[in-house]
């Protein structure tokens, strides 16, 4: 099965993953501000913990998906061609992944 | 007054161009349709709809000033000089300030603007209670004077594929009507397609230019929330005091 954001779909993808954006950066900035980290160290330590790596995750994935929704609504209006538009569309979809292969490469890293 | 109009003749030009004028204003000439009935007398080939002169019909919807307005309650006392006219933009050009508005009432015929009701008709009336016919207000006041549509950069690039801010306030007024028995089928049209309702990016231009104050943004998200069997707020569509161009 094709995934398709369209539509309906399209705009619960947007509203979740804003919210979910907005309550991460909320939890985030909160952990930040209750427990200051000063070092490196610290701070690797606060981004492996696994709690912490799942909702980085989350987030990214939040993010990308709401990124993918967004950008593509503006080339559907923008990139009228069809060579054109399928080009640009899969450019976006190649950095986006390219953007999600390295936040998983990052946080693996954090793990070793 | 100095007036910079835009003008376009079918059969000699080949692109519109703005044409300067400058015209004596009189005690009565208190609205821009004022001036451009008067300057009409003197250019007979200046082309542009009006009727009612009263903010009511729609017709002399034009592009003032770089924003949508109605000419006849727009004030010549607040227009920045010179002022400049210019036709309902993304729409077709017929000539000088008339476009061709044969798609937006295709979108707007395509929301069923009626209501639909097959059960057998009450000896007197369809009666509503007071909160049920609250809930149309601030969508039945629109006089489809397409200044919203034509300021929405949504409905610039998909006039054949989105619906757009005036038929959507207008499809929410049937759909959220107590008389109304067709809901699932208006439903089922806009939400079943990517590009009908959901086209709409909340730029909130037609919010702003509205000449009557009204929110078809709102009257979207509204639509939306149904399809999406969220809450919707109760009572009618939030207004505001229109805004005229400056």
């Amino acid at each position: 099965m094709r995934l398709r954001f369209t539509g309906l779909a399209a705009w619960w993808v947007q509203r979740a993953s804003a919210v979910f954006m907005l309550l991460f950066i909320v939890f985030a900035l909160v952990a930040f501000w209750l427990y200051p980290r000063h070092s490196y160290l610290e701070w690797r330590s606060w981004a492996s913990s696994p709690c912490v790596v799942m909702a980085i995750l989350a987030f990214f994935a939040a993010l990308l998906l709401h990124m993918w929704v967004g950008l593509r609504d503006v080339l559907l209006d923008y990139a009228k061609p069809a060579g054109l538009r399928r080009l640009l569309l899969g450019g976006v979809a190649g950095s986006l992944f390219g953007m999600a292969v390295w936040v998983v490469l990052i946080l693996a890293r954090l793990q070793t | 007054m100095k007036l910079s109009i835009s003008r376009y003749n079918p059969e000699h030009d080949e692109s519109p161009y703005l044409q300067d004028y400058e015209i004596e204003l009189v005690a009565s000439d208190h609205m821009l349709l004022d001036v451009l009935l008067r300057l009409k007398q003197q250019d007979d080939t200046l082309s542009f709809r009006r009727s009612c002169r009263e903010g009511v019909c729609g017709s002399d919807a034009m592009n003032i000033n770089g924003r949508n307005g109605l000419a006849c309650i727009t004030r010549t006392s607040t227009l920045r000089e010179p002022v400049v006219i210019r036709p309902l933009p993304g729409f077709p050009i017929i000539r000088d300030l008339f476009v061709d508005m044969t798609q937006f009432f295709k979108q707007y015929e395509s929301i069923t603007p009626y209501l639909v009701n097959d059960e057998s008709p009450p000896e007197k009336e369809r009666l509503q209670s007071p909160a049920e016919r609250d809930r149309l207000n601030g969508a039945y006041e629109c006089i489809l004077c397409a200044c919203c549509s034509s300021q929405c950069p949504s409905y610039w690039w998909n006039p054949d594929k989105f619906v757009g801010p005036a038929g959507l306030i207008k499809a929410y007024r049937f759909i959220f009507d107590s008389r109304d028995r067709a809901t699932e089928q208006r439903l089922d049209d806009l939400g079943g397609d990517p590009y009908r309702l959901f086209r709409c990016r909340t730029i909130m231009n037609c919010a702003e230019v509205c000449p009557k104050g009204l929110e078809p943004v709102r009257a979207i998200e509204a639509i939306r929330l149904k399809i999406a069997q969220l809450p919707v707020h109760q009572g009618g569509l939030e207004t505001h005091p229109p805004k005229s161009p400056k």
